[in-house]
């Protein structure tokens, strides 16, 4: 069963760190700014666990606390408080309102994952091979690498590892030719750019024969990075087979 | 009540201003040897938070407009480039001044004074200069990262 998480900062940027720190899990994150959105959302979503921060404006996260404990119907949710504030006083006030743990910032995903773990069983989404990206196709003893048209960041080391794998099962089937298919790739970024840097590393330590499609763009802006200066970008994937 | 001429301050910002560029942002920072080395001209942002009650203080942390962005990136796990709009850096500032004024408002509060923390406040400029009046105690604290200065200024008076 997903695990469903409330997320309650007026920092969208710890917001951001929570769910990332959760996206590896079967979990939904849900997120709210303050005291108020967050008791409102806990009623209507009924959360499995509540990570609270303490100085918020409108409402405090002591203060939902405390209004959270008074209603019987969300009273036993765990609430995992995060806070800057780590004088004794303040923790000892925030275990006796009954919570289950707190976590001082700075922190790391981790930590938050490592607590969050001695309350709930936290499932991997690595099994869902069937919602991961068909990447890898064939055409005669070339093997295509496509890129799809949107990344997010968090799965650049997901298709570096695949890649990986293709050049692996490549090499153990004794082809050596490959495309690296970028023509879907719109937008050209620092993360996409690394990625494919990457990706040209491997295949040049693998002893890979690489050519690429992709935008004149994108040609443009790999042409500027030393590792994919010499990577020959087609307009057109027969143009890419065929330069074989 | 103990005295507040007494805390360390200047060892309290640098400790929590280190563990919170070295925890959240992954970037090592050092004390700057001399004033000059953290120097910030040109583009400036700064993030503050107070506290108030049996003392009473507030924190700046002034940093390069340019560094601000590379902070908010590497807070958010992007790039400095993928960084859209001011909001994103407001916010990683404001939270890493929140994370700083925590941690010494906890220890004043430990030290026998205790006093609730604001929420942070973000000033953003090129040529300008916060005054503060009436501080018993003052603390600059100058840090470098590569060729980047970061400033934190540290205020507190006692109010009994």
């Amino acid at each position: 069963m997903t695990l469903k998480v409330l997320a309650v900062d007026d920092s969208k940027t710890i917001r951001k760190i929570v769910a990332k720190a959760f996206a590896p899990y079967d979990c939904q994150v849900i997120e709210a700014e303050n005291g108020v959105e967050g008791l409102a959302i806990a009623g209507k979503e009924k959360p499995d666990l509540i990570i609270l921060d303490i100085t918020m404006p409108v409402m405090t996260g002591i203060e939902m606390l405390a209004k959270l404990k008074a209603q019987p119907n969300l009273k036993d949710i765990p609430v995992i408080m995060l806070t800057a504030e780590s004088g004794k006083e303040n923790v000892i006030n925030i275990l006796k309102m009954g919570v289950k743990d707190y976590i001082v910032k700075p922190f790391k995903g981790e930590q938050l994952i490592d607590r969050v773990s001695r309350l709930f069983t936290l499932k991997p989404l690595q099994s869902q091979e069937s919602e991961k990206p068909k990447c890898v196709s064939q055409q005669g003893d070339i093997i295509i690498f496509t890129l799809p048209e949107r990344m997010e960041r968090h799965q650049g080391p997901e298709f570096d590892t695949m890649f990986q794998q293709t050049l692996k099962g490549m090499v153990d089937a004794g082809q050596n030719k490959i495309v690296l298919d970028l023509h879907k790739v719109k937008e050209v970024n620092m993360f996409i750019v690394r990625l494919i840097i990457g990706i040209v590393q491997h295949g040049q330590k693998a002893r890979i024969k690489m050519q690429a499609v992709g935008t004149g763009a994108l040609a443009s802006e790999l042409k500027g990075f030393q590792e994919t200066s010499e990577l020959v970008v087609h307009e057109t994937l027969d143009a890419a087979l065929a330069a074989f | 009540m103990g005295d507040i001429q007494q805390l360390d301050l200047k060892s309290i910002a640098v400790n929590s201003t280190k563990q919170v560029f070295q925890t959240m942002l992954s970037m090592p920072i050092d004390v700057a040897a001399s004033a000059s080395e953290s120097t910030i001209s040109g583009s400036r942002v700064v993030g503050s938070v107070g506290f108030a009650g049996d003392v009473m203080g507030s924190i700046y942390i002034h940093v390069p407009g340019s560094f601000a962005k590379e902070m908010a990136a590497a807070m958010l796990g992007m790039e400095p480039d993928e960084i859209e709009d001011d909001d994103e850096v407001n916010d990683v500032i404001g939270e890493v001044s929140n994370m700083i004024g925590g941690d010494l408002k906890s220890r004043l509060c430990d030290a026998g004074f205790p006093c609730q923390l604001s929420i942070p406040n973000i000033t953003r400029g090129t040529d300008f200069q916060i005054d503060t009046i009436g501080w018993v105690r003052h603390e600059r604290i100058g840090f470098k990262k590569d060729n980047q200065g970061i400033v934190v200024d540290v205020y507190v008076k006692s109010v009994a």
